[in-house]
C-alpha cells in the first residue's frame, strides 16, 4: 500500500495528463456534436471494451492474445539473436568484417517494406508478423550491444591482458557487464519497434490481432472499436516498455536508467 | 631511405580518399558478394520467380520498357518521393520550431518533454487507419502518417540538445549580462546541432517507413502500393524492384542529412549508424 502511494506520488502528473486528456476529448465531442463514426467519445470507446453486449461482437480476448503472443515471440527472438550476433561480431574480427556491411545494408533498408514479401513466403498467420517484428527490432539491439561491448576502458583491458586473462574471461567479466546499459537501451527501442512490426504485419496480413481489428473496423467505418484497439495497443506497448525498465532496474540496481533510450 | 622520401608525395596526393577507400573497401565488396550469391543461388537452385526473383530480373523490370509493363513506374516513384520529401520537410521544420519554443520556457519544457517522450514510446503507426478514415485516400494521408511517425524523434532530440548545456557556461554568460536571445543563438543552438542532426537522421528513415506503411493501407499510388498490389498477384520482381527503389530513396535522404551535417559541423565526428 505504501509502495502504491509512492508510485502514485511519483507519477501523478502523468496520470493527471491522461485523465485530463480523456476529459477534454469527451467534452469536445459532446459540445461540438461530432458524429460517432468520425470521433467517438472515450465513454463510447470504453463501453465497447467493457459492456458485455457491445464487447461480445468483437472477440477481444483472441485478438489481444494473438498480438501479445506475436510481440513476445518476436521480442525474445530479437533479444537473444541480437545479443548473440553482437557478441560473435566482437569476438571475431573476420566475422565482423563480413557481417557489418550486411547489417549496414539492411539497416538502411526500410524493413517494413519487406512485410508483404513475408506474407507471400510464409502465408497468413503468426509467422509473417513475428518475422516482421523480428526484422524491424533486430538492428537496434545489435548496434547497441556492439557499441557497449566495445566501450570498455583501455586501461582495464591492458590490466587483464597483463594478468593473462583469456578472451572468454574478458568477454564474460568485463565486456558483457559493461555493455548491459547499452543492451537495455537497445531492448527499449526494440520493444516499441516490435509492437510496431506486429501491428503493421496485422494490418496487411492477418485474420486475427488488434492490428487486424483496427484495419477491418476501418473498412466498415466502425470507429469505436478502432479507438478501443488503439488504446489497447498503446497499453500493450507501454506495459511492455515498463516491464523492460523494471527488468533493467532489477538487473542493474546501481544504474540510473535514461528515460529516453 | 630515399625510397621512403620518394614515395611520400604520391600517397599524400589523394591520401584522404585513399584512406577512406582503405577503411571502407569491405562494405561495397561484401554487398557485391551478397548480390552475386543471391543471383547464383537463384539460378543454380532454380528458385521459381514468384518465390524469389534474381536481382537481375528485378532490375530488368525496372529498367527495360516492357510492352506488358503493369506499372507506370515514374508516377509511383514520384508519388513516394513527394510524400517522403514533404513529410521530411514538415517534420524537421515544425519539429525544430516546437522544440525551440519549448526551450524558451522552462515550465513548458518540463511539461511537454515527458509527454512527448511518452508518446514516442507508443506504437504511433497504429493510428494510420484512423488517419485514413478521417482524410480518405490520397497522398495527404500518407504525408500525415509519415509526419506523425517521424515528428517526435526530431522534437525530443532537439529539445534535449537545447537543454544539455554546461551550467558553468550559462553562469558565465549570465554574469556577462547576456540576453536570452544571445544565450540561445550563441550557446544553446550551436550546442544542440549534433542532437538535431541525430534527430533528422532518425526522421529521414522514419519518413520513408511512414510513407510506405501509408501506401500499404491507404493509397492507389506509390511504391508501397506496388509492393502490396504485386503481393496479391504473386508478381515478385516488381516487389524487389520497389524495395530497391525505396531503399535508394531512404539512403539518398539519409546521405543528404549526413552531408549537410558535415558541412554545418565539420568538427563533429558522428556515428556511422545512429542508435
Amino acid at each position: 500500500m505504501k509502495k502504491l502511494v509512492a508510485i502514485l506520488r511519483n507519477h501523478y502528473a502523468k496520470l493527471l495528463t491522461v485523465v485530463g486528456f480523456l476529459f477534454v476529448w469527451q467534452l469536445v465531442v459532446m459540445i461540438l456534436g461530432i458524429k460517432e463514426f468520425i470521433l467517438p467519445t472515450p465513454i463510447t470507446t470504453f463501453s465497447y471494451l467493457f459492456i458485455p453486449e457491445l464487447a461480445s461482437q468483437y472477440d477481444w480476448f483472441t485478438h489481444i492474445e494473438t498480438t501479445l503472443i506475436e510481440v513476445l515471440i518476436g521480442f525474445s527472438a530479437t533479444a537473444f539473436v541480437g545479443v548473440f550476433v553482437a557478441v560473435v561480431m566482437t569476438w571475431s574480427r573476420f566475422l565482423r568484417q563480413i557481417i557489418m556491411p550486411i547489417i549496414t545494408l539492411f539497416n538502411s533498408l526500410p524493413k517494413i517494406a519487406l512485410a508483404p514479401l513475408f506474407l507471400l513466403w510464409f502465408g497468413y498467420g503468426i509467422i509473417p508478423n513475428v518475422m516482421i517484428a523480428f526484422l524491424i527490432s533486430f538492428f537496434p539491439i545489435v548496434i547497441n550491444t556492439i557499441a557497449g561491448l566495445n566501450a570498455v576502458e583501455e586501461d582495464l583491458l591492458d590490466l587483464v591482458r597483463y594478468l593473462h586473462a583469456s578472451k572468454w574471461q574478458v568477454l564474460v567479466k568485463i565486456r558483457l557487464p559493461n555493455s548491459l546499459p547499452y543492451i537495455f537501451s537497445g531492448l527499449k527501442i526494440s520493444a516499441t519497434l516490435c509492437v510496431v512490426g506486429v501491428i503493421v504485419g496485422e494490418f496487411i496480413a492477418s485474420t486475427q490481432g488488434l492490428g487486424f481489428l483496427l484495419k477491418s473496423a476501418q473498412g466498415l467505418m466502425d470507429t469505436p472499436p478502432m479507438f478501443a484497439s488503439l488504446i489497447l495497443i498503446s497499453i500493450l506497448g507501454l506495459s511492455f516498455f515498463g516491464f523492460i525498465t523494471l527488468l533493467e532496474r532489477w538487473v542493474m540496481p546501481w544504474q540510473k536508467s535514461q528515460q529516453q533510450p | 631511405m630515399g625510397h621512403a622520401v620518394a614515395k611520400k608525395p604520391t600517397t599524400t596526393l589523394s591520401g584522404k580518399t585513399f584512406n577512406t577507400i582503405k577503411r571502407n573497401y569491405q562494405t561495397p565488396f561484401v554487398i557485391l558478394i551478397f548480390f552475386l550469391i543471391w543471383q547464383f543461388s537463384v539460378v543454380i537452385f532454380n528458385v521459381r520467380e514468384f518465390i524469389l526473383p534474381s536481382p537481375l530480373s528485378a532490375l530488368e523490370h525496372l529498367l527495360l520498357p516492357q510492352p506488358d509493363a503493369n506499372y507506370n513506374w515514374s508516377v509511383h516513384i514520384s508519388a513516394t518521393i513527394y510524400a517522403v520529401i514533404v513529410s521530411f520537410a514538415a517534420t524537421s521544420i515544425i519539429g525544430i520550431a516546437i522544440a525551440i519554443t519549448m526551450a524558451w520556457s522552462r515550465l513548458i519544457n518540463d511539461m511537454m518533454l515527458p509527454l512527448f517522450i511518452f508518446i514516442n514510446s507508443l506504437p504511433i503507426i497504429a493510428i494510420a487507419p484512423i488517419i485514413l478514415l478521417w482524410f480518405g485516400y490520397g497522398i495527404f494521408t500518407n504525408v500525415l502518417i509519415a509526419f506523425l511517425v517521424a515528428f517526435f524523434p526530431v522534437v525530443i532530440n532537439t529539445a534535449m540538445g537545447l537543454n544539455e548545456v554546461e551550467e558553468d557556461l550559462l553562469d558565465l554568460v549570465r554574469y556577462l549580462h547576456a540576453s536570452k536571445w544571445q544565450v540561445f543563438a550563441k550557446i544553446q543552438f550551436p550546442n544542440s546541432l549534433p542532437y538535431i542532426f541525430t534527430g533528422l537522421k532518425i526522421c529521414s528513415t522514419m519518413c520513408v517507413v511512414g510513407a510506405i506503411v501509408g501506401e500499404f493501407i491507404a493509397s492507389d499510388r506509390g511504391l508501397g502500393y506496388i509492393i502490396i498490389n504485386s503481393q496479391f498477384t504473386m508478381d515478385t520482381p516488381p516487389i524487389f524492384a520497389s524495395l530497391i527503389l525505396v531503399s535508394l530513396i531512404g539512403v539518398v535522404l539519409f546521405g543528404l542529412v549526413s552531408v549537410s551535417e558535415k558541412i554545418v559541423m565539420p568538427w563533429h565526428q558522428s556515428e556511422p549508424i545512429p542508435r
